[in-house]
C-alpha cells in the first residue's frame, strides 16, 4: 500500500545533508509547514482529480536509498540538441544542480543571474507543493531585468533530469523580477531521460515591475515515465503586459499551476496551453488569475488533444474580487477526444464579487469534424493523414500564439511528431 | 456616464407579502431526534413495518455522516436537536372530505398567499394537494385523475392504498444514504406528494402542489415521488411560500422522479419561500435533494425551476439518463437579493447511448447576495453519442453582491460533445439612463432587462407559472437597483 | 419652448458648460456645431437629465416650467426626446416591447389609454417603410448587434414613434454612409412641424445638407461663441474650428 505521505523524518535527515547556506532558513521553515500541513489529497478541491500518492511513494523510495541529494549526471545528450535547435541564452539546472558555468556564459547587458543562495530569501506558504521545494532545494536561479531594458535574445532555462537510480527526486527553482518598462523574453524547457524513477517539481516566482513584459514559453517534455508538478506565481506591476504559452508533450503524471495575481491596474494577462496526452499519460493544468483591481485584463485559452487511455485536467479559476472595476476576464478550453479510453476533466470557474466585469467562459469537448474528415479522404489522404492534418490545425491555434519566435520552428515538429505517434496508436 | 449610485439602492423595499403566521394550535412532538422519535413518526402515520425499517436504515445511516460543507454557502451551525421533527394540524384526526370542511383558517390563509383554492383550481383544471405543515388537507379532481387511472395522493395515503409501489420506488433513485439531508428526509419524512402515471396515459391536468412552512421550529421533511410508467406524460407544477417569521427554518426535502420506457415529465417549481429581511436575519434553509431517473429508453425528464426566495438555497435538480435516447433538461432562473446566499445547478449523468441533456442557467444577483452554480455534466465510457449543451449566464446587480459559476465537465466517451458557455452582465446605468430617457421609469427599466434576461427559462414554464413567476421576480428584485 | 440661461454644468471637478444661453421656439430647427470636447453632447445630456453631470448655474426652462427639477423620464413624458450618440444595447428586451412600454408611459402621463396592440404594429411598420427599415428590427433585442447605421435609424424610428416635442439629436449622422444619411434626414425632415423644435448636434456640415437649420450656433469651451443663419455652417467648413477659437478669444 502506498503511503500519501513523506516518511517526515527521513526527509528532515536529507534536508539536514543539504549544505548550510543562506537558504538554509527558509528550507527548515518550509519543512516545518509541510510536516504540519502536509501534501494535498484528492479530498481537496484544487486536487479532485489529480493523485499525487504515486509521487509521494517514488519520493519515499528516493529517502529511502539515503542519497545525498539527486545523483549527479551528464545531461549533455539531452541537452545539447535542444539549445542548438532554439535560441536563447541558456542556463541549465540538471538533477536540481544550477550549472554555474552557465550562468558565467551568460552575458547580456541589463541582466543578472545570480545563485538564489547568494541573498536571503522568505519562505513562501502559499502552495504546498511550495514547501517541498523549499524544503528540499539544493539552489535556484535568481534572474533580474533591470529597469528601462529590452533584452536582446530570450533566456533560456533548460531543466534537465537523468534518472540514473531506481528513484530521484528534483526540485527547480527560479526566482525572476522584470524591471519597470523592461521587457523579457523566456523560453523553460523541462526534459529528461533514464530509467528509474522520476519526479521533478519546479517553482517559479515571476514579478513584472511597472509597465514591464514578459513573454514566457513553457514547454514540457520529459521522458514518457517520469513526472512533474510545477508551479509558476505571477505578480503583475501597474500596466504590466504577461503572456504566458505552456506546452505539455511529456511525463506521465504531469500537474502545473498558474497562478497569476493581478494587485494594480492597467495590467493585460494572456496564457495559453496546448495538451498532448496519449498512452498512460496524466496532464493537469490548474490556471487561477486573481483579480484584485480594475481595469485589467485577463484571455485563456488551453487546448487538449486526447489518445488511448490519456487523462487531463483543466481548471481554469478567475476571481474578480470586490472592487476590481472594469476587469474583462475570458477563459477557453477546447479538447479533442480521441479514444474510448481517455477523459478529459474540465472546470471553469469564475468567482465575481463585483459588477462591473466582463466575464465568460466557454468549453467543448468533442471530436474531429467528419465532414472534413471524409472530404479529405476523397481528395486521396489516408484516415491517419486527415486526423494528422485536423489535429495539427486545432493544436496550431496555440502555436501561432506564440509570444517569442526563437522556439517556433521546433515546437512546430514537437507537435506534429507528437500528434503523428499518438494517432499511429488510435488507427492501429 | 451613470445614474447616481445612491439613487441605484434606493427603491422601495415591498415587504415580504406573504409574510403571516396562521394561528392553529398545532400537534407537534418535542424538539430532537432518535430512533424514539423516528419510530414514533411511523407509528403516528400507522405506517407498513417495511417503511418503519426502512426510517430506521436512513436514521442510522445519518448518524455517521458529515454535514456537508462545499457549497458556496455561509451560515451558523444547524442544531438538529432543536428541531421538532413532526407537525400536524388538529383537525388531523378528522380529515376533511370536502372544501366546506376545511378550517375556514386554512382556506383564508390560502386567500392571503392568492391561492383561492376552490376557484382557482377548478379555473386552471389544476388539482391542488395543498400540504399544510405536514399533513394534507385537501384533494380536489381526484375523480377525473381517477377515471384516467392517474394516482395522485398525499405520500401516506400511498403507503395505506399502494404500497407495492411506494416499496418498489421509494428510494430508487435518491438512496437512503445519498448525501446528509437525503438521509436525514428519509429517517422523518412526515408527508409529500406521490403520483403514478400507468403506462400510455397523458395525464389530463396539470398537478400541482403548495406547499407551505407554518409551525415555528419546525423542519419541514418533504418527500415526493413521481412515477410515469411506459409511454406516459405528466406535468407537475409545485409552487411555494412560506410565513415570515425570524427563526430560520430548515427544509430538507427529496423529490425522485422515475420515467420508464418513452415516459415523460415536467417539473416545475417556483419557489418564494421567505427569505429574510433586508438585513439577513430569518428565512429559510432550503436544501433540497431532487433527482430523476430516465430509466428508460427514449425517456425524457424537464426540470424548470424560478427560484427566488429562502435564505439559503442548496439545490441540484439532477438527471440520470440511463435509457438510450433519453433526454435531461434543466431551466432555472435564480435570484438572490439582500443577504440570500444561493448555491444551485444541476447534474447530468449520461449513462445510456445518444443521450442528450440541456442546461439553461440564469443567476441574478443583487444586494449583498452570493448566487453560485454548480453542475455537472458527466459523460460516462458506454455513453456513445452524449450530447450536452450548457449555457451559464450572470447578471449582476450592485457593487456588493457576487456571482460564482462552478462547472464540472467529466468527459470519459470520445464521441460525446459537450459545450459550456458562461457569461456576466450587469445592469448598466447607461441602459437604464437610455430607457429613462424613452420615458420608462427605473423600476419598470430594471424589470423589463431582467425578464428579458430570463425569458429562455420562462418559456419553458406552464402559462399561469410564468405569469406568475415574472411577477414574483419583480417584486423579489425591489430595492436592488433605483 | 426651450430658455437656456447661463447655463454652467461640470462633471467630476472639470466644468464642462460655461454659461451657455439658448432660446428655441417652437417650428425651429437649430444646429449645435463645435469641435470635440467643446461641450455639444454634455449639453444634449444636460438637457436629458443624466445624473452625472451637475447644473452648477444658470437655469433651463422648458414650456414654461423649470426643467432642472425633472427626473429623465418625466422630461420624456414631457415630449423631450434624445436621440443617443451612442444608442445602448440592451439584450433580451425585444425593440418592440420597449418602444411600446415608452409610448404607453407617455401616453398614460397625458392620461390616455394605452395603445392598441394592432394599432401599434400598424404604426410602426408604417414608419418603419419610411425608414427603410426591415420590420424584422421590431423583434430583435433593443439595438442588439445592429451595425451603427441601424442603431441611427432605431433612434429616429423611436422618435417617430414617439413624437416628441423637443427632438435632440447628437451627432446622429456620425458613423451613417451616405445612404443611411438621406434615410435618416428624411425621417428628421419628415418630423418637422410648426409645433416640434429640433436640435441638431454635428460635428460636421454633412448633415445640414439634408437637414436645413434656421439657425446655427457655435460652441466652444462650453459657451455658444457664434450664431447665424446656415451660411455660418458653411463657413465653419471652409474656414475650420480655428476660425471660431480665434474668434472667441481675439
Amino acid at each position: 500500500m502506498k503511503s500519501r505521505h513523506f516518511s517526515m523524518d527521513a526527509l528532515g535527515d536529507a534536508i539536514a545533508r543539504l549544505p548550510d547556506d543562506r537558504l538554509t532558513a527558509i528550507r527548515n521553515a518550509a519543512f516545518a509547514h509541510l510536516r504540519e500541513h502536509g501534501l494535498p489529497t484528492k479530498r481537496d478541491e484544487d486536487w479532485k482529480y489529480t493523485d499525487l500518492a504515486p509521487l509521494v511513494d517514488i519520493g519515499n523510495q528516493w529517502l529511502d536509498l539515503g542519497d545525498d541529494v539527486t545523483p549527479q549526471a551528464d545531461s549533455s545528450d539531452v541537452s545539447d540538441p535542444i539549445q542548438k535547435s532554439i535560441d536563447a541564452d541558456w542556463l541549465l539546472i540538471s538533477n536540481g544542480q544550477v550549472d554555474a558555468n552557465s550562468i558565467a556564459a551568460l552575458a547580456q547587458d541589463g541582466v543578472t543571474v545570480e545563485l538564489l543562495s547568494k541573498h536571503d530569501s522568505t519562505a513562501n506558504f502559499s502552495a504546498p507543493l511550495t514547501d517541498l521545494n523549499s524544503a528540499l532545494l539544493r539552489d535556484g536561479l535568481r534572474i533580474t531585468v533591470d529597469a528601462n531594458h529590452s533584452i536582446k535574445r530570450p533566456i533560456g532555462i533548460l531543466v534537465v533530469d537523468i534518472a540514473a537510480t531506481a528513484a530521484s527526486l528534483s526540485q527547480i527553482r527560479a526566482d525572476v523580477i522584470v524591471g519597470a518598462n523592461s521587457t523579457l523574453d523566456l523560453i523553460e524547457y523541462h526534459a529528461s531521460s533514464g530509467e528509474g524513477e522520476h519526479y521533478a517539481n519546479s517553482v517559479i516566482n515571476l514579478t513584472l515591475e511597472d509597465n514591464a513584459r514578459a513573454n514566457w514559453v513553457r514547454i514540457q517534455d520529459r521522458d514518457r515515465a517520469h513526472n512533474q508538478t510545477g508551479r509558476t506565481a505571477v505578480t503583475l506591476g501597474r500596466d504590466s503586459q504577461f503572456h504566458h504559452c505552456a506546452f505539455d508533450f511529456g511525463g506521465r503524471l504531469i500537474r502545473n499551476d498558474l497562478a497569476v495575481d493581478i494587485a494594480e491596474p492597467g495590467s493585460a494577462a494572456v496564457f495559453d496551453g496546448l495538451y498532448l496526452a496519449g498512452e498512460d499519460q496524466h496532464i493537469d493544468n490548474h490556471t487561477r488569475v486573481d483579480h484584485r483591481v480594475g481595469p485589467a485584463t485577463s484571455q485563456q485559452e488551453y487546448r487538449g488533444v486526447l489518445t488511448a487511455n490519456a487523462r487531463c485536467v483543466w481548471n481554469g479559476k478567475a476571481i474578480v474580487h470586490e472592487g476590481a472595476d472594469g476587469t474583462d476576464a475570458e477563459q477557453a478550453n477546447h479538447n479533442l477526444l480521441l479514444s474510448d479510453k481517455a477523459e478529459i476533466d474540465a472546470k471553469p470557474e469564475l468567482e465575481i464579487y463585483t459588477d462591473d466585469v466582463k466575464c465568460s467562459h466557454g468549453t467543448t469537448v468533442g471530436q474531429l469534424d467528419e465532414t472534413s474528415l471524409f472530404y479529405l479522404r476523397t481528395r486521396g489522404i489516408d484516415i491517419v493523414g486527415a486526423k494528422q492534418i485536423l489535429t495539427t490545425a486545432f493544436a496550431q491555434t496555440i502555436v501561432s500564439k506564440l509570444p517569442v519566435e526563437s522556439p517556433r520552428e521546433s515546437l512546430a515538429e514537437l507537435v506534429s511528431a507528437r500528434l503523428s505517434r499518438m494517432l499511429e496508436a488510435v488507427v492501429k | 456616464m451613470s445614474t447616481d449610485p445612491d439613487n441605484i439602492d434606493s427603491i422601495v423595499n415591498r415587504r415580504y407579502e406573504h409574510g403571516f403566521v396562521t394561528d392553529i394550535a398545532t400537534d407537534t412532538m418535542p424538539p430532537g431526534l432518535d430512533e424514539n422519535v423516528v419510530r414514533a413518526i411511523s407509528a403516528r402515520k400507522k405506517e407498513p413495518e417495511f417503511l418503519l425499517e426502512w426510517r430506521l436504515r436512513a436514521y442510522r445511516q445519518w448518524r455517521e455522516m458529515q454535514e456537508p460543507d462545499w457549497a458556496h454557502v455561509h451560515y451558523p451551525p444547524i442544531d438538529f436537536e432543536a428541531i421538532s421533527y413532526y407537525a400536524a394540524p388538529k383537525s388531523d384526526d378528522e380529515r376533511p372530505k370536502s372544501l366546506e370542511e376545511v378550517d375556514p383558517k386554512l382556506l383564508e390563509t390560502y386567500d392571503k398567499l392568492g391561492i383561492p383554492l376552490h376557484e382557482r383550481a377548478r379555473l386552471a383544471g389544476v388539482a391542488v394537494d395543498a400540504v399544510f405543515d405536514s399533513v394534507s388537507v385537501a384533494t380536489t379532481f381526484k375523480e377525473r385523475l381517477s377515471e384516467a387511472g392517474v394516482i395522485f395522493c398525499p405520500f401516506s395515503e400511498a403507503v395505506t392504498n399502494h404500497p407495492e409501489l411506494v416499496q418498489k420506488y421509494l428510494g430508487s433513485v435518491v438512496p437512503q444514504r445519498d448525501n446528509f439531508y437525503a438521509a436525514l428526509n428519509s429517517a422523518v419524512f412526515s408527508e409529500g406528494s406521490f403520483v403514478y402515471i400507468p403506462k400510455g396515459v397523458r395525464c389530463p391536468m396539470e398537478l400541482s402542489t403548495y406547499f407551505r412552512i407554518n409551525a415555528a421550529n419546525t423542519g419541514q421533511f418533504e418527500r415526493t415521488l413521481i412515477i410515469a410508467d411506459e409511454g406516459s406524460h405528466v406535468s407537475y407544477l409545485e409552487g411555494c411560500t412560506a410565513p415570515m417569521r425570524d427563526e430560520n427554518q430548515l427544509h430538507a426535502a427529496v423529490v425522485e422522479l422515475v420515467a420508464l420506457k418513452d415516459a415523460e415529465i415536467k417539473y416545475s417549481t417556483v419557489q418564494n419561500w421567505y427569505p429574510g429581511d433586508e438585513n439577513g436575519v430569518g428565512g429559510i434553509y432550503n436544501f433540497v435533494t431532487k433527482r430523476g431517473d430516465c430509466r428508460g429508453a427514449n425517456s425524457k425528464i424537464s426540470w424548470t425551476q424560478v427560484e427566488t426566495g429562502s435564505a439559503i438555497t442548496w439545490k441540484y435538480p439532477s438527471c440520470l439518463l440511463r435509457g438510450d435516447n433519453s433526454v435531461g433538461e434543466f431551466y432555472s432562473v435564480a435570484v438572490a437579493n439582500n443577504y440570500q446566499q444561493a448555491d444551485t445547478g444541476t447534474k447530468m449523468i449520461h449513462i445510456g447511448r445518444n443521450t442528450s441533456s440541456t442546461i439553461v442557467s440564469k443567476g441574478i444577483s443583487a444586494g449583498n447576495a452570493q448566487n453560485a452554480y454548480r453542475g455537472l455534466v458527466r459523460v460516462m465510457p458506454q455513453a456513445d453519442g452524449a450530447r450536452n449543451h450548457t449555457q451559464c449566464d450572470s447578471l449582476l446587480i450592485g457593487k456588493n453582491c457576487g456571482a460564482h459559476t462552478f462547472p464540472y465537465m467529466e468527459i470519459k466517451n470520445p464521441g460525446a460533445r459537450v459545450e459550456h458557455e458562461a457569461t456576466t452582465s450587469k445592469i448598466s446605468a447607461d441602459q437604464l439612463f437610455y430607457c429613462r430617457q424613452r420615458g420608462i421609469s427605473e423600476e419598470d427599466a430594471v424589470n423589463m432587462i431582467v425578464n428579458g434576461f430570463c425569458k429562455e427559462v420562462f418559456k419553458e414554464l406552464p402559462m399561469e407559472f410564468a405569469v406568475e413567476a415574472q411577477a414574483l421576480l419583480n417584486v423579489s428584485l425591489e430595492g436592488a437597483v433605483g | 419652448m426651450l430658455e437656456i440661461n447661463n447655463l454652467k454644468a461640470t462633471i467630476g471637478t472639470t466644468e464642462i458648460l460655461r454659461g451657455l444661453s439658448l432660446s428655441v421656439k417652437a417650428g425651429e430647427v437649430h444646429a449645435i456645431m463645435g469641435p470635440n470636447g467643446s461641450g455639444k453632447s454634455t449639453l444634449a445630456q444636460v438637457i436629458a437629465g443624466h445624473a452625472d453631470y451637475e447644473v452648477t448655474d444658470g437655469t433651463v426652462t422648458y414650456k414654461g416650467s423649470n426643467l432642472l427639477e425633472l427626473e429623465p423620464e418625466e422630461r420624456a413624458r414631457e415630449g423631450i426626446f434624445l436621440s443617443f450618440q451612442y444608442p445602448v444595447e440592451i439584450a433580451g428586451v425585444n425593440n418592440a416591447y420597449l418602444l411600446k412600454a415608452s409610448m404607453n408611459a407617455k401616453r398614460k402621463h397625458q392620461g390616455l389609454e394605452e395603445i392598441d396592440a394592432f394599432e401599434f404594429l400598424k404604426l410602426a411598420k408604417e414608419k418603419m417603410a419610411l425608414l427603410g427599415m426591415d420590420p424584422k428590427f421590431l423583434n430583435r433585442g433593443v439595438n442588439e448587434g445592429f451595425s451603427g447605421g441601424e442603431k441611427k435609424r432605431n433612434e429616429i424610428l423611436q422618435m417617430a414613434m414617439l413624437e416628441p416635442s423637443l427632438a435632440i439629436l447628437d451627432e446622429t449622422d456620425s458613423g451613417l454612409d451616405i445612404d443611411a444619411l438621406r434615410a435618416v434626414a428624411e425621417g428628421v425632415n419628415s418630423l418637422r412641424t410648426p409645433e416640434r423644435a429640433i436640435i441638431l448636434v454635428t460635428h460636421y456640415q454633412r448633415l445640414l445638407d439634408y437637414i436645413e437649420p434656421d439657425f446655427v450656433h457655435v460652441l466652444s469651451e462650453g459657451r455658444i461663441v457664434r450664431s447665424g443663419d446656415k451660411s455660418l455652417a458653411l463657413q465653419l467648413e471652409e474656414k475650420g474650428y480655428d476660425w471660431v477659437r480665434e474668434a472667441a478669444t481675439g
